[in-house]
């Protein structure tokens, strides 16, 4: 049927301007969990009054009801929180009385202890968890623990475009607390920080500011929060992997991936009971490049980086996999 | 930019109402219309824009010179090879390099090349193919050469820019040659695919990739054998939705600018044959891959044995164009194949058979699954997975299976009953939305909205056919 275009136009505006009503508090969240800058400010200053207009009208109250009935009540919940066990207080012989430490201290390294064993009926249970990157690792470690009898896979929990500098995107705070009596894993191997690679970080404690990315204040707040996810898993007993990020094509991620591998390296040897596995040096040319391609075990050359120069392939999931296997071989004694 | 997103409505919001208060005014439209294109495109890397430029420029300047009637072939080269050349490097450069080094390292001979490393530009095949298909139609004297910026309009036109429909020249160039009439714009339709799109892409695709899809092909051996027959079954009506739901957007949205693409989709799993299935899949890759590949390569006029070896060389091409990897290839040659024994079997009935309902019911269920074999290798990362995923499908029934839950049978239920739904139920419902007052219909689009919003899983995916 025929109609004027202005007609068009009119139904185009009508529809998102009744889609947003009914949509607000979808759009306010998505405003919300953007990173600092002009385009959040006018999302901000947009979905105000288009949230009060819903709320007043009662209009937020359809997809609310909605997402009760199928399971996404909290959905639209933005939850800022930084929340891990406080910083462990060294103890040592008190001549007398001494205030508590408010700056954490590294525990220091336990003795060796003879190494566990795993077995067929008591498998090394394995969470992967982390962003994007995560993914990709995590399935080439179901694939290789499916042919491995000590090993069990958990979950594979990959969550775009979140990390630990954004708990108002998805927070991972609670996730990790939540999966420690969940899932009761021996070793959680995590993959953050591609997307806390910026300047901007929420859940911020407050009168604290944060510099730009590499600055001491940033790197303080984000070694702040990855130390204090492995402290937390470790006081559970659960050894920590922090997958480093991987060299990036191009020269737009090569600095910042670098800090953030930086920090994670440093939370990694802190920690009595966690380690560090470099990707970008499994995944870079003998003369420390970047490649799509590079040789594998038997001297193919094989594509190791999707096509935008970040993530991984298959193949590429399945070398971190075999890394991460030869050195949870060293922490534990697998089968036998 | 990402049609289902805030910033694409914004963005559309903006262009549709300009858009047809220039359009009585070509000399100020077209500019317009290339520069919201370019800043569409750029929103995903700048630095693409240039190619683009590049491919305009090249293949502008290719059809004038074919037109001037000096050296026509020579222009046509050029053309080809800087069209191939661009999509070559981009796209199959390490792909060809590895696979040379590979096969000389399996005969002996050592090789040691140092690999590009290029990001590969987001919709480089779709417009390429659009620009092939320009020149050899001029070359062919079935087109006019256009003027530089209706050529770039048409080129990079938003709608079709990043995943199609192929449009080609012949079928756009005349409506951008006169203003659209703006008393004359089926509105309803556009809406009606927009937000059947929106519903296909954001709804059905996204939720049988986040809850079963990626899950099953990134481990077969994980799961159970019902598993991963959901999973299967599953990436059909996922890479359907996904991708119809894509060009349905994308047809809508140039309904509402006035312009006309040709149809992408016809109901592809209610085929009765592989040949069938190509006349209702991604119609418009079908078309060039038969005009521009399959006809000059002699078509089925150089007897039965070179027919069939067209159709595999075509099919075989037409996996590699969706991607730079084996699996692609071996997809594509599944698909020619099919085709080739399909034209066998036809060639040796001396009558041919009775048209019965059962016969058709028979045609689509092997059709389906045919299809469903050829998608395995579509999406599998490897030949390992996708024997992985073949294997699994036999051993391992009787597990727990998870990942089928209800929400799974009814969003794969749902793929394909709407394959079967007949034509005049979607004719009905379009003609009772515009039968609605104005409210009524702007009320019923913004539930609409809402609703798939909703029922989304949160954040954008984005669509398959996007990397190609």
């Amino acid at each position: 049927m025929r109609t004027p275009a202005a007609r068009g136009v009119v139904l185009l505006a009508a529809m998102l301007a009744l889609g947003g009503l009914l949509d607000a508090r979808g759009l306010r969240k998505q405003a919300e969990i953007q990173p600092p800058g002009v385009q959040r400010d006018v999302a901000l200053a947009l979905t105000r009054p288009l949230l009060d207009v819903s709320s007043f009208l009662r209009l937020d109250r359809p997809r609310h009801a909605l997402q009760v009935a199928i399971g996404r009540r909290d959905e639209d919940r933005v939850d800022t929180s930084v929340d891990f066990g406080p910083p462990p207080v060294r103890h040592t012989p008190r001549p007398a009385p001494q205030p508590v430490a408010h700056t954490p201290t590294p525990e220091p390294k336990p003795k060796p202890k003879p190494k566990a064993r795993f077995t067929a009926s008591h498998p090394l249970r394995i969470w992967v968890a982390g962003d994007s990157l995560a993914e990709v690792p995590g399935q080439a470690l179901e694939r290789a623990a499916s042919g491995r009898e000590p090993i069990r896979i958990l979950r594979v929990e990959s969550r775009l475009s979140t990390g630990l500098g954004r708990p108002d995107l998805y927070n991972w705070f609670v996730r990790i607390r939540q999966a420690i009596p969940a899932l009761h894993p021996n070793v959680a191997v995590l993959s953050f920080g591609a997307d806390d690679a910026h300047n901007y970080m929420s859940g911020v404690p407050k009168g604290r500011t944060i510099g730009k990315l590499g600055s001491p204040t940033w790197d303080a707040e984000y070694l702040r929060r990855v130390s204090g996810v492995t402290r937390e898993l470790n006081r559970a007993g659960i050894y920590v992997v922090w997958l480093g990020l991987p060299i990036p094509r191009g020269r737009g991620f090569f600095y910042s991936f670098q800090k953030v591998n930086a920090v994670l390296r440093e939370a990694a040897a802190e920690a009595p009971h966690a380690a560090y596995l470099s990707t970008w040096q499994l995944l870079s040319t003998k003369n420390g490049k970047y490649a799509d391609y590079l040789r594998d075990g038997h001297g193919r050359l094989v594509q190791m980086r999707a096509s935008d120069g970040v993530h991984y392939t298959q193949a590429a999931g399945d070398l971190i996999a075999r890394t991460l296997l030869q050195r949870l071989g060293r922490v534990y004694t697998l089968g036998g | 930019m990402l049609f289902p997103t805030v910033t694409f409505a914004v963005f559309f919001l903006a262009v549709l109402p300009l858009s047809w208060l220039l359009m009585p005014r070509p000399r100020l439209w077209q500019p317009f219309m290339l520069t919201a294109s370019f800043v569409f495109y750029a929103w995903w890397d700048w630095r693409f824009v240039f190619l683009l430029a590049t491919s305009i420029a090249g293949n502008w300047l290719a059809g004038q010179g074919i037109a001037s009637g000096r050296r026509p072939r020579l222009w046509l080269a050029g053309a080809v090879a800087l069209d191939l050349g661009l999509l070559g490097y981009f796209k199959y450069a390490g792909f060809l390099v590895s696979s040379v080094e590979n096969g000389l390292a399996a005969l002996g001979i050592p090789a040691s090349s140092s690999l590009l490393s290029v990001a590969l530009p987001v919709g480089i095949s779709f417009y390429t193919f659009m620009a092939l298909s320009y020149v050899v139609d001029i070359h062919r004297g079935t087109l006019a050469p256009a003027p530089f910026l209706r050529f770039a309009v048409w080129l990079s036109f938003f709608p079709h820019l990043v995943a199609g429909p192929i449009v080609r020249g012949s079928e756009l160039l005349p409506q951008l040659e006169r203003p659209r009439d703006p008393r004359d714009v089926d509105v309803t339709r556009a809406f009606f695919l927009i937000v059947s799109g929106l519903f296909l892409k954001v709804v059905i695709a996204n939720h049988l990739a986040t809850h079963l899809v990626d899950d099953v092909f990134a481990s077969p051996n994980s799961h159970s054998s019902l598993e991963v027959l959901a999973g299967v079954y599953g990436y059909a009506v996922e890479i359907f939705a996904d991708f119809c739901g894509y060009t349905n957007i994308a047809i809508g949205i140039a309904l509402l600018l006035g312009f006309r693409f040709p149809q992408n989709f016809d109901s592809p799993y209610a085929a009765v044959s592989l040949q069938d299935f190509w006349r209702r899949w991604h119609i418009t890759l079908s078309r060039w891959l038969r005009d521009y590949l399959y006809i000059p390569l002699g078509g089925n006029r150089k007897g039965k044995l070179l027919t069939y070896r067209n159709l595999l060389l075509t099919m075989l091409l037409g996996g590699l164009w969706h991607g730079a990897a084996w699996t692609f290839v071996a997809w594509g040659g599944l698909h020619g194949a099919g085709l080739a024994v399909e034209r066998l079997w036809r060639d040796l009935r001396r009558s041919e058979p009775r048209d019965t309902p059962w016969r058709r019911w028979l045609g689509r269920v092997v059709t389906f699954h045919v299809v469903c074999l050829g998608w395995i290798f579509f999406r599998a990362p490897s030949f390992g997975t996708a024997r992985q995923v073949i294997v699994r499908l036999f051993d391992a029934w009787g597990q727990a299976s998870p990942l089928v839950t209800s929400s799974v049978v009814l969003a794969i239920v749902a793929g394909i009953a709407i394959q079967y739904l007949p034509l005049g139920s979607v004719g009905a419902l379009g003609r009772g939305f515009a039968r609605l007052p104005l409210p009524a219909q702007a009320a019923t689009l913004g539930i609409c909205l809402a609703l798939i919003q909703t029922l989304g899983p949160a954040g954008v995916a984005p669509f398959i056919y996007f990397r190609f």
